[in-house]
């Protein structure tokens, strides 16, 4: 680990506990968020952001990759700043528009540590019954290049309020780019919410577990 | 006339100390998760006693401490830099308890 570049943020990272994405890169201003995926064995990600303002946040995160057409795996820490570029708040419902970009170092099988950036954006829109969530995330480096796009679409069976538990049944459908992974993967999830606490889960339709965790403080 | 001035001038001045409640109709209120932020922030106002978020209601409701207030320009300022809009801002002698317990009584 020591001998990556930007090894430190990567350690960063991990230090925050395992394997994020979905969700939002910023919750509100002046908060931490603390994010974690188990993605199905292809991906796993962990990010840990502070935001000076409801609008941008900056932080640090780890995504590793492991093919499941040739095993190849990516490790990849980063550093990345999130914008929010456009928030929309209707009487009972909001949408956002995010855009993040960063850059750190990544160890790649066969290639050995090269320098890598990434991009991505986020569009979705929620009321306290439906969500929909479209977000794609771009890594580059002289070893590889993905991009992992997810579709996310939610139902709750009642609508939460402040201090009640949400409850959310979600389909997820994702697909990477540079030989990670064939054809899209599809997943049904439940995400339960309450307080500063958020926990996600279920499975692929090819049997696999897909998990992610937040906590906001 | 003397004493209905200045009984008048007496409950003037208990209501002014007596500050109330402050209830706020506010436009984005979808996600608990992340109007945290409404409540933190506004937690963090000296003069606030104590705050009632409800997403069914849209609503945001502030208590203040007896002869203390936050100035309508400031309460906007937060929730704005919070990230949502605010539609309406108006004092009430409601007492905050009883809002929380009509939220309460909604979400059900």
């Amino acid at each position: 680990m020591s001998r990556r570049p930007f090894g430190a943020l990567g350690a960063l990272a991990l230090l925050a506990a395992v394997p994020c994405a979905e969700s939002k890169p910023i919750a509100y201003a002046k908060g931490t968020t603390f994010m974690a995926e188990y993605g199905a064995g292809t991906m796993n990600e962990v990010q840990l952001f502070y935001a000076p303002r409801y609008f941008y946040s900056a932080g640090v995160g780890h995504l590793t990759l492991q093919s499941d057409i040739d095993g190849r795996t990516r490790d990849i820490s980063y550093a990345r700043f999130n914008y929010l570029a456009k928030r929309w708040n209707g009487e009972s419902a909001q949408g956002n528009l995010f855009f993040w970009g960063g850059a750190g170092g990544a160890h790649a099988s066969g290639a050995g540590d090269v320098f890598a950036w990434n991009a991505g954006a986020q569009a979705d829109y929620e009321t306290r019954r439906v969500y929909a969530s479209l977000k794609t995330d771009f890594h580059q480096s002289s070893a590889f290049s993905h991009r992992i796009d997810t579709l996310q679409l939610g139902i709750a069976p009642y609508e939460h309020d402040y201090d009640s538990i949400a409850t959310w049944f979600v389909v997820q459908g994702r697909r990477y780019t540079g030989e990670i992974h064939d054809g899209t993967e599809w997943a049904f999830l439940i995400r339960l919410f309450k307080g500063n606490a958020w926990v996600e889960a279920g499975a692929t339709t090819d049997g696999n577990i897909q998990a992610m965790l937040m906590f906001n403080f | 006339m003397r004493k209905i001035l200045m009984t008048s001038a007496a409950l003037l001045l208990s209501v002014a100390a007596n500050a109330g409640t402050i209830e706020m109709k506010v436009n984005g209120l979808v996600c608990a998760f992340c109007a945290q932020g409404i409540e933190k922030t506004l937690k963090g106002y000296p003069a606030t006693a104590d705050v009632v978020v409800s997403l069914e209601n849209r609503l945001v409701a502030v208590a203040t401490k007896e002869g203390q207030d936050i100035p309508d320009a400031e309460l906007r300022k937060a929730l704005t830099d919070a990230g949502y809009t605010v539609k309406s801002i108006d004092r009430t002698q409601t007492p905050i308890a009883e809002i929380r317990e009509q939220v309460r009584k909604k979400s059900k």
